[in-house]
């Protein structure tokens, strides 16, 4: 058995062990964008990719009471369970903050090849945008 | 020689005393609710609350059942809600920022001059005497559309030197009217582990 024989055999053992420690396989029915999901997708994305996670769909959309509700499905493609705290705040249509205690840093976890959604109901009508912000959680 | 023994060891005992005391962190502020506070394991956080705030707040507005009231905005009643796991906290930690954000957002009112246990009993009095005065001893009254009521409770489970607690706050908005339950949620917070820390 040579070297390089010997190094993938090792290679793919650790890897089979890392996916095996409580990993999750997920399937996706849909292969369509639902009919809420919003163009925002890269910039949410951008801010889940620095803490290894991926972003998949972005939905926003009016909720039964009427003020606006967004979803975020959150992928986790990597070998390790990922932990991280999230907050949204809502902006109204000037682009201003919208102070309420409904902007509040919440957690989430998601396995090793599994999937989460977050969300947040926007406080009031005037509300017309969102803004997240994730961190990893401290491990 | 074993004095001057004994005097580089006492010495050496204040210095390192005086590093490691050196080396704490000093008090700082910390915004509330934020990742860097402390987390306990078998304790109700400020993060937990205000999570639990947000949580129930986000159901009331979702749903829009403040606004099948009768009365715009809606008027509630804050009725009891009790404690009951062990960790000492108040309630109106919890209600008293949900009131904010109803109240000051114009999405309900808080009767507080209602019922046998009504928060302000000098505006109770005064508005029982003013209502008596004009003879109009119903009508005077408030009227409110919703009575709020709930409980917070917890199970604790442990292996090994893990602990883990989970923490549900629940609470029932009832039609005053009808008698009947118009709204209720849980919210429920899990933590686990072996001693409490910062950040999370």
């Amino acid at each position: 058995m040579n070297m390089t024989r010997k190094l993938r055999i090792v290679l793919l053992a650790t890897a089979t062990a890392l996916t095996a420690c409580g990993s999750v396989n997920t399937t996706y029915t849909r292969t369509t964008p639902s009919a809420t999901a919003v163009p925002t997708n890269t910039q949410v994305n951008d801010a889940l990719t620095q803490i290894f996670l991926r972003a998949g769909e972005v939905r926003m959309f009016p909720s039964k009471g009427g003020p606006l509700e967004v979803q975020v499905d959150v992928i986790n493609n990597g070998f390790s369970y990922r932990g991280f705290s999230y907050r949204f705040d809502w902006v109204d249509a000037n682009g201003s903050v919208i102070p309420s205690q409904l902007s509040v840093w919440k957690t989430g976890n998601v396995p090793s090849g599994g999937s989460t959604t977050i969300r947040a109901i926007a406080p009031s009508e005037a509300a017309t945008d969102f803004r997240l912000q994730v961190r990893r959680a401290d491990e | 020689m074993k004095s001057l023994a004994a005097r580089s060891a006492a010495s050496f005992s204040i210095v390192s005393l005086s590093v490691v005391l050196g080396c704490g962190s000093p008090a700082k502020y910390v915004e509330t609710g934020s990742p860097q506070s402390i987390v306990s394991v078998g304790d109700v956080d400020m993060q937990d609350i205000l999570k639990a705030s947000s949580g129930m707040l986000e159901s009331l507005i979702e749903t829009g059942i403040l606004k099948t009231a009768n009365a715009k905005p809606a008027q509630l009643v804050i009725d009891k809600v009790v404690n009951d796991t062990s960790s000492q906290f108040d309630v109106g930690e919890l209600l008293y920022r949900m009131r904010e954000q109803l109240v000051n957002s114009g999405q309900a009112t808080v009767v507080t001059t209602f019922g046998a246990n009504a928060e302000d009993k000098t505006a109770q009095e005064q508005l029982r005497a003013q209502a008596f005065r004009q003879g109009n001893a119903v009508d005077g009254m408030p009227s409110p559309d919703f009575s709020l009521s709930g409980k917070i409770t917890q199970v604790k489970r442990q292996a090994g030197n893990t602990q883990q607690t989970t923490y549900t706050f629940r609470l029932t908005l009832t039609n005053i009217r009808s008698g009947l339950e118009a709204w209720t949620k849980t919210v429920d917070m899990t933590k686990q582990g072996t001693k409490n820390s910062v950040g999370f």
